[in-house]
């Protein structure tokens, strides 16, 4: 019986992935064609929706662009730069606030309220505390950061389970040894999905900054298609970002898969 | 069958013979919203080299508050423990504790959960492993070292608990319910595995538990709690031949024991399931 039930639900989800699977091919094959057929009707200024070998064409002449990959370059630098300090100060404050429930108490209430704003607000001042160059984008990205990465960490550490902590005490662990052998371990998936939606928030941020007030970078890049009605080109390395951020994000969530198997 | 009503705390005598555990008059009182309650009163008791003590009680007369006490990990209210003639303040290198949770790290797999202690006290990594290996092997877990917990059933993730117990050689382990959580036949078979380490190492053990069967077939001595407030009610010496195994279950001379405690343990029970059921009454 059971066994039946099983493979019942085996086979119901194999065509499950299936049709799944057809159902995307099939919608983005319709979208690709109603995008062709608006572009080539007329209907539409055809420099706005240029044609899907345009846009092809598009890619490629931002690749070929000697100086794409310096610029990517930069961007690069700037988002990892900006998760690397948002997790340090993001990680630090969490661990206390997870810890001290006095702070947690003044504090996260504030984080929270903070959290969904738009960071792009700080800019402004950014630019008068760092400049238009890179780091103004960083700090923008790295105020991004730290919010998904203090508030994942100040919950993952109420989450721990408190014998793990007895265990330590009991065998007489030291303070960095607790915080080492056991927080950090114990609290490796809300800091990687942290991470993750970190890394997805200072992308925004450095980007979003970068189409203000920039000398380089990829948000730079953007806006000087813009401004040069490049529109091929300019959706060629919207895609390129789009798809540079997709297998970021499947990189983090293969962290996570392989933590939890 | 010898029944002492008053326990027997030896102080001092022969250095040999000195107890490796001393519980003095301790106490434990919780203060709650509901007022103070009074977890431990009182109980004195003492576990000497190579014995194995049960403490028994019904659930919630404090035993896992006192398994706290002894271990250090929660100051006592008046009273004093001692370990080999040294005072208990805070967790001692003496005592290992395994615990009535599931306690065993699931992100370390069976060795280094196992050698957790001696990386603690900064012991290499090959030689901390090579010393895991040994208590893996007593445990009866060769062959699983490099397993991680999700991939072991109940019963041997608390043998791996044991075995990080073992590891860092205490004077005395210190067990609370170790095998609560496990069906009847694990649990009597685990008690044999027990029985064998106990005998390999001559370790002296102090196990807290609930479960009259488990007490008897461990233990030379068996603490019988009350309920509200957690006293020392008796001591039972436990005259039954060594080695045993889980056979001694059915014989007679058992079956008399599990009648005696049983006696002890019933008026205690029924007094926690009244303060239980009027407690959900109020509620
Ligand atoms: N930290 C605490 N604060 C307040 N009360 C507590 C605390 N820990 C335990 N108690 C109370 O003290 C009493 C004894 O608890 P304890 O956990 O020691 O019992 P137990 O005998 O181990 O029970 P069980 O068999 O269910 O494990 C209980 O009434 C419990 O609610
Ligand atoms: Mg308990």
């Amino acid at each position: 019986m059971a066994n039946i039930a099983n493979t019942n639900e085996l086979k119901a989800n194999k065509t499950g992935v299936s049709a799944k699977l057809i159902v995307r091919i099939v919608s983005i094959t319709v979208v690709l064609a109603l995008w062709e057929g608006i572009a080539r009707s007329g209907l539409l200024y055809k420099d706005v929706v240029p044609t899907i070998s345009a846009i092809l064409y598009g890619i490629w002449e931002v690749l070929a662009d000697p100086t794409f990959f310096r610029q990517a370059g930069v961007t690069l630098g700037e988002i990892t730069l900006s998760v690397i300090l948002g997790a340090a100060t993001g990680i630090t404050v969490g661990i206390i606030l997870g810890s001290r429930p006095f702070f947690a108490k003044i504090f996260e209430p504030l984080l929270h309220y903070l959290a969904p704003t738009p960071k792009i607000i700080f800019f402004p001042l950014l630019i008068m505390w760092f400049g238009i160059g890179e780091g103004s984008k960083i700090a923008m990205g790295t105020i991004s950061s730290f919010f998904p990465i203090v508030l994942s960490v100040a919950s993952g550490m109420r989450h721990i389970n408190p014998v793990y902590v007895r265990v330590g005490r009991s065998f007489r662990a030291t303070a960095w040894q607790q915080a080492t052998k056991i927080y950090i371990p114990a609290m490796r998936d809300p800091v990687v999905n942290g991470l993750r939606l970190a890394f997805g928030v200072s992308t925004i941020g450095v980007l979003l900054a970068e189409t203000k007030f920039a000398q380089s970078g990829l948000g730079f890049m953007v806006t000087r298609y813009y401004q040069q009605f490049n529109m091929p080109s300019m959706y060629g390395i919207v895609l390129i970002i789009f798809a540079f951020a997709i297998f970021v994000n499947w990189l983090f969530g293969k962290l996570i898969v392989e933590e939890t198997q | 069958m010898k029944v002492n009503k008053k326990p027997a705390v030896s102080v001092g005598g022969a250095s040999s013979e000195q107890p490796v555990l001393v519980v003095d008059k301790i106490s434990k009182v919780y203060q709650t919203n509901s007022g103070s309650l009074i977890a431990v009163d009182g109980m004195s008791f003492s576990v000497n080299p190579q014995e194995v003590v049960s403490v028994i009680g019904p659930s919630g007369c404090g035993k896992s508050t006192l398994f706290n006490l002894i271990g250090g990990l929660t100051p006592p209210s008046s009273g004093k423990i001692s370990v080999s003639g040294m005072p208990v303040n805070g967790p001692h290198p003496s005592i290992s504790m395994v615990f009535q949770e599931e306690s065993i790290f699931p992100w370390r797999n069976v060795v280094n959960n196992v050698a957790f202690p001696l990386e603690i006290n900064g012991v290499p990594k090959a030689e901390r492993e090579e010393h895991a290996r040994r208590f893996i092997q007593m445990v009866g877990l060769e062959g699983f070292e490099n397993h991680t917990p999700s991939q072991l059933s109940g019963g041997m993730r608390q043998r791996v608990a044991i075995a990080r117990g073992l590891a860092s050689e205490p004077k005395l382990l210190l067990m609370d319910e170790p095998f609560a959580a496990l069906d009847e036949q694990t649990r009597l078979l685990l008690g044999d595995k027990v029985i064998q380490m106990q005998q390999e190492l001559k370790q002296t053990i102090l196990l807290i538990t609930h479960n009259i069967t488990e007490a008897i077939q461990l233990s030379d001595r068996i603490v019988v709690m009350s309920y509200r407030p957690g006293r020392l009610k008796r001591i039972i010496d436990i005259d039954l031949p060594r080695p045993r195994t889980s056979e001694i279950v059915s014989s007679e001379e058992f079956g008399r024991y599990v009648a005696m405690i049983w006696d002890d343990l019933r008026e205690e029970a029924s007094k926690g399931m009244a303060a239980a059921d009027s407690a959900r009454a109020t509620t």
